[in-house]
């Protein structure tokens, strides 16, 4: 006998999101719909929000091996979102090299649209095996905001790039104008592999250099472009490596006190933490789009770090609120 | 049972036939060289040629994979400079080795077997590549080394080039030429229509000049290992026999052959970095206080 009832359009792990621009300037959800192990919160809107926000979590706070999570999302004209986590992205062992765990998000952003996706890092447990893709095709009006970090894994149990392997690809697109193709701007793709597809076993810690963390910022947009150029003027700022400094100590101690600006003094306080943390970053600028890439000992050093950087400048709290940037505050 | 005399006298009478026997094969031998040869054999060729041209693929292996090949290659360090910088004291040239081989190989190589596979596509994998790297610097380094190969290409060795051969490929190449000429105006532009990037160039011209695959890959990757030792002895982490020394050496032969295979079957859209802290190094190199290289 035939079910009397529609056919169900969702399938374990998919979600879509649209949002959309409501009168006086509100950007409200019109579709959210998600299936297990995906799980999507939005807190109810208020007047004075700036941006959509939507909690993007998994069923246990993690995805085990083989789970698949499909979100695709859609920022209508001058719509804003920003996504958030609660929490690392956990990614369980995977039984074999072979059952991958996957995450793939979809995300068009119209004319005058704008997208904050800046999630807590992942954080691959050993023996995991993860693949993640997020695409973005972003209208020439379109702002992107994304932050892509992955952690070492449970340090506190010792676990240091114990993966079997991790790859994350981030593609920006420029959404065609008419009938033309999409033009590629941006293709990232971090492929970190302990165990190859044969069973080869590589020394994966060795090549992640004591770092406990790496990410990925990338910035596009109208609404970017005051933070992509904060991050340039600050990388051009960073105290060139083996250079010295031949003042005698009397003479910096005079320097120091002589009206340091209020910049200047965030900056040598960021430097000085910068330094401890083991922060290594640098900026590009890569068709249109710049490209931030950091590394860290420590989760909470990079934490810090890109959460002074944010703040300092201001641009993702006064365009999508407070609660846009929660991941580093 | 025999006796030992009659033993030993057959085993002669074999011993015997078999001296005759190859007194025989020694003689047709020699009748049949008379026959081929009608006096001196001429020496066997150096170079056979695989490939479709008359001239020999292995001539062109052997200017490629030269070090006096006008690339500027000497110029970039891959981030060796930078690297030296950022660990000293506790710098190891085998571990740094390691990491480029593995990290240019999982970035760059895809686009050079991609486009040795199908050079028409060229314009295509030089677009991708271009939004693939992550790095100010390396793009700088790739960028300048595929120009100076694009110049070989158009200077000498198209004129090498025998009447005809390979037309679709080679126009293709032309194609390319042309557009970049288009684009050097208009270099501040966010998008360029064609970059000319090292890897999927050194590919397309590899193919026309009839090099394997194999080859092209090996060649490319000895090609990369050879600028960071020649990198190394300038910077002066140690002396140019030592350098030979690692070149020779069974470790990086298995090595470039390893990263060879690994992405013998990598399509160009899974290529990607594979030691991301590489990039960090080669970005960060515009802020060492003194540099003698250029990435």
């Amino acid at each position: 006998m035939t079910s009397p009832f529609p056919p169900s359009s969702s399938a374990p792990g998919e979600g879509r999101l649209v949002v959309q621009l409501l009168p006086h300037n509100i950007s409200a959800l019109s579709t959210i719909t998600f299936q297990y192990p995906l799980k999507l919160i939005s807190p109810s809107p208020s007047a004075a929000q700036k941006s959509v926000l939507v909690f993007l979590l998994t069923y246990g706070g993690g995805l085990v091996g083989g789970d698949q999570v499909n979100l695709t999302i859609n920022v209508k004209r001058k719509a804003k979102l920003s996504i958030v986590t609660q929490g690392h992205t956990k990614i369980f062992k995977s039984p074999t090299r072979q059952v991958v765990t996957r995450q793939s998000l979809h995300v068009t952003v119209e004319d005058g649209a704008a997208v904050c996706l800046l999630p807590d890092p992942v954080q691959p447990f050993e023996g995991s095996v993860y693949g993640q893709s997020q695409k973005f095709y972003v209208a020439e009006g379109g702002s992107l905001c994304l932050l892509d970090w992955v952690s070492a894994g449970r340090t506190a149990r010792g676990e240091d790039w114990d993966l079997r392997a991790w790859s994350g690809r981030n593609e920006v697109w420029l959404a065609p104008q008419s009938n033309d193709k999409a033009r590629l701007l941006l293709r990232d793709n971090v492929i970190l592999e302990r165990e190859a597809l044969d069973g080869t076993i590589q020394d994966l810690r060795k090549k992640m250099h004591g770092m406990g963390i790496f990410g990925t910022l990338v910035l596009r947009g109208p609404l970017m472009e005051a933070l992509a150029a904060f991050f340039m003027s600050e990388f051009a700022a960073l105290p060139r490596i083996g250079a010295r400094d031949f003042r005698s100590q009397d003479r910096k101690e005079t320097d120091d006190k002589a009206g340091l600006s209020q910049q200047e003094t965030w900056r040598y306080s960021r430097l000085s933490q910068e330094k401890e943390a083991g922060v290594l970053w640098s900026v590009a600028k890569v068709r249109g789009c710049i490209v931030v890439k950091f590394g860290a000992r420590t989760v909470e050093g990079s934490r810090d770090w890109i959460g002074s950087m944010l703040k300092e400048e201001g641009s993702v709290v006064s365009h999508f609120g407070e609660d846009a940037a929660m991941c580093v505050r | 049972m025999s006796t030992p005399l009659a033993d030993s006298s057959e085993s002669q009478a074999i011993r015997d036939e078999i001296a005759d026997l190859k007194m025989r094969l020694r003689d047709a031998n020699a009748r049949l060289r008379g026959v081929q040869a009608n006096g001196q054999a001429p020496p066997a060729k150096v170079l056979h040629s695989d490939g479709p041209l008359s001239t020999s693929s292995h001539h062109f292996l052997l200017l490629l994979s030269d070090s006096a090949l006008p690339l500027g290659s000497f110029a970039f360090s891959s981030g060796l400079e930078s690297y030296l910088s950022h660990t000293r004291p506790r710098s190891s040239f085998p571990a740094f080795l390691d990491f480029s081989l593995s990290s240019y190989a999982s970035t760059t190589l895809p686009f050079v077997l991609a486009a040795h596979r199908k050079p028409e596509d060229l314009i295509d994998l030089d677009d991708a590549l271009d939004a693939a790297i992550m790095c100010t610097v390396g793009r700088r380094a790739s960028v300048a080394q595929g120009r100076a190969l694009l110049s070989i290409w158009d200077r000498s060795f198209s004129a090498a080039l025998p009447v005809g051969a390979e037309g679709a490929v080679v126009e293709s190449l032309r194609e390319f030429a042309g557009l970049m000429k288009g684009t050097s105006s208009t270099a501040s532009s966010d998008l360029p229509t064609a970059s000319a990037h090292l890897g999927p160039l050194f590919g397309a011209i590899a193919c026309i000049l009839g090099m394997s695959l194999q080859q092209t890959a090996y060649v490319f990757m000895l090609s990369h290992v050879k600028a960071l030792l020649s990198a190394a002895v300038r910077a002066s982490i140690f002396g140019p026999y030592h350098a030979q020394k690692m070149l020779a050496s069974v470790e990086v032969q298995e090595g470039i052959q390893r990263v060879v295979d690994q992405q013998w079957n990598t399509k160009v859209e899974d290529a990607g970095q594979s030691v991301p802290v590489i990039d960090l190094w080669i970005g960060r190199h515009e802020m060492l206080y003194s540099r003698i290289f250029n990435s």
